[in-house]
């Protein structure tokens, strides 16, 4: 048999902590089913900042604080840490805008959906079906010529600025200003100690900049070269400790309804996970990816991020996100105006050869 | 190694100056200052909620001194004249919902429980005040087989399906999750 080499088991070990640690988050605190998610973080986050005023979705969350560091100060070890970017910049802000209005009108980020999923919400089938199909289209897309263009080394250290906001966001954690609100009540309130939840952000952040790891990546990669794929065996590892995690725990409770944090829109939670499939490909990376790449100086990713942050608040301040009674009608014309935003810039940055 | 020229002393100046200031800024933004007290956001909106609480529990005082009197049609009268005033309030459905269980109208009931928990969502939270989560997760244990065998035996009742995807609404929020 052969042996695994490094980065296979780096991805393996990282898909691994990914199940393990986002079901014992919640065991130690964070919402149901929700232990990790990068949307409801970032909403969470941009409440806590004054970008929306949901009352119940407002706190600094330290896992995404973890997330960006942990990757920044693995790349610094590794010497991976590069100032790159400069393709596309207006595109990707919107994109990050997109990604988080269909994270938002399915009810969590691809990582949540399937901790979701392995916790028995079978709700999530569709929503699992559409980020397969949308990520099938991104490639379908990339393989016509669909290019938003390569990121280019850059001078002047742009790509240290995403990390150095994730250090301020880090002071305000440690020494919270008057201005940064805090739910009482809501699921921001439910929350692992900050402590573990920062250790276990940059555990995972390092982890993930190490393997590359990502939801969309590993579905693009199974799709184009099937199981031969380390990323696809790093999902399967996430699946399965979450799965047995979730079992172990007593959180396992399969059905289709009265899930918590979930609605039965199904349509409207294909449609948000088809947006994030397609986008996730056209970018390069989900939600997650994008933080860890702007911890690596990516400065695209950092648009990405920025952009994200702005979707967080418009989608809690605009009633555009999906709740347990369903999702309206903002979210409804959101995620329709995201598809046609995404398909026309496919149109629009697809390289035709003569 | 770079040479440096005169305007990049200029501007190392510039940039150590600015570093001090801000240096200061922050530290002597540590004390309070004159100009008026720190702000905090966060407990203003702690009290503003409990503002709101007091404010539901003043508005809806006569009815819960009806209801504690056993005069429940006159308290449900009452409610009616509050909620014309104000129509959108999940406090008003809540008491509601609870008259009609207390008057064994269920069904009914469970409705007014949804659209309360539909509006607020304080009811199901277990942090809040104005939680209600024993009684709802008490009234979802009890009902919920009760309605998804009427659901069954009648297929065609829009309004029994209704209250069904009620209760597993409410099923849904008493677990929790993100919103």
């Amino acid at each position: 048999m052969k042996r695994l080499d490094r980065q296979q088991l780096i991805i393996l070990i990282s898909g691994l902590s990914l199940g393990l640690l986002g079901v014992l988050l919640v065991v130690w605190g964070n919402p149901q089913n929700s232990g990790i998610c990068v949307s409801c973080f970032l909403e969470n986050t941009a409440g806590a900042l004054g970008l929306h005023n949901n009352p119940r979705m407002q706190y600094l969350r330290p896992e995404l604080i973890g997330f960006v560091l942990g990757a920044a100060m693995m790349a610094l070890i590794g010497r991976e840490f590069k100032s790159r970017g400069g393709s596309a910049p207006l595109p990707r802000l919107l994109a990050g805008i997109f990604l988080i209005v269909g994270c938002a009108v399915f009810i969590g980020c691809p990582i949540k959906m399937f901790l979701r999923f392995v916790a028995g919400d079978l709700t999530t089938l569709t929503g699992i079906a559409g980020l397969v199909l949308g990520v099938w289209l991104g490639i379908k897309g990339l393989a016509a010529g669909v290019n938003f263009g390569g990121s280019q080394r850059q001078t002047g250290g742009a790509g240290f600025w995403v990390p150095l906001g994730f250090v301020l966001l880090l002071t305000f954690l440690l020494w919270p200003p008057g201005f940064l609100l805090q739910s009482t009540r809501g699921s921001a309130a439910q929350a692992a100690p900050v402590l573990i939840s920062l250790v276990v952000g940059l555990v995972l952040g390092g982890l993930a900049q190490r393997s590359r790891f990502c939801v969309t990546g590993a579905i693009r990669d199974g799709l184009l070269m099937g199981w031969r794929t380390p990323l696809l065996w790093g999902l399967a590892a996430f699946l399965t400790s979450g799965f047995a995690t979730s079992v172990l725990t007593g959180q396992f409770h399969p059905g289709f309804y009265g899930q918590p944090g979930a609605h039965l829109d199904l349509i409207w939670s294909f449609l948000g996970m088809l947006l994030v499939g397609i986008i996730s490909v056209v970018i390069g990376g989900c939600p997650f990816r994008q933080l860890i790449k702007s911890g690596e100086g990516d400065a695209d990713a950092g648009l990405v991020v920025i952009g994200m942050f702005v979707g967080a608040g418009l989608v809690q301040a605009w009633q555009i996100a999906g709740t347990t009674a369903g999702v309206g009608l903002n979210g409804k014309v959101a995620v329709m105006a995201g598809l046609v935003f995404i398909l026309a810039n496919m149109l629009l940055y697809r390289e035709r050869t003569a | 190694m770079i040479r440096r020229d005169r305007f990049d002393l200029l501007l190392f100046a510039l940039l150590l100056g600015c570093v001090l200031v801000l240096g200061l800024l922050l530290l002597k933004g540590q004390a309070p200052t004159g100009s008026g007290a720190r702000i905090d956001k966060a407990l203003e909106q702690q009290i503003a909620y409990q503002a709101r609480v007091n404010f539901l529990h003043n508005l809806y005082q006569p009815v819960e001194q009806l209801r504690q009197k056993g005069q429940l049609a006159a308290a449900l009268l009452k409610l009616d004249e509050l909620a014309r005033k104000y129509p959108q309030e999940a406090h008003g459905e809540i008491l509601r919902g609870e008259i009609l269980l207390k008057r064994k109208a269920v069904k009914q009931a469970i409705d007014h429980f949804v659209r309360a928990v539909r509006l607020n969502g304080d009811y199901v939270d277990q942090a809040s005040p104005l939680s209600r989560y024993p009684e709802i997760q008490g009234l979802v244990e009890a009902q919920l087989p009760v309605f998804r065998q009427r659901a069954k035996s009648n297929p065609q009742s829009q309004s029994l399906q209704n209250t069904l995807t009620g209760l597993y609404y409410l099923q849904s929020r008493l677990a929790g999750g993100c919103e």
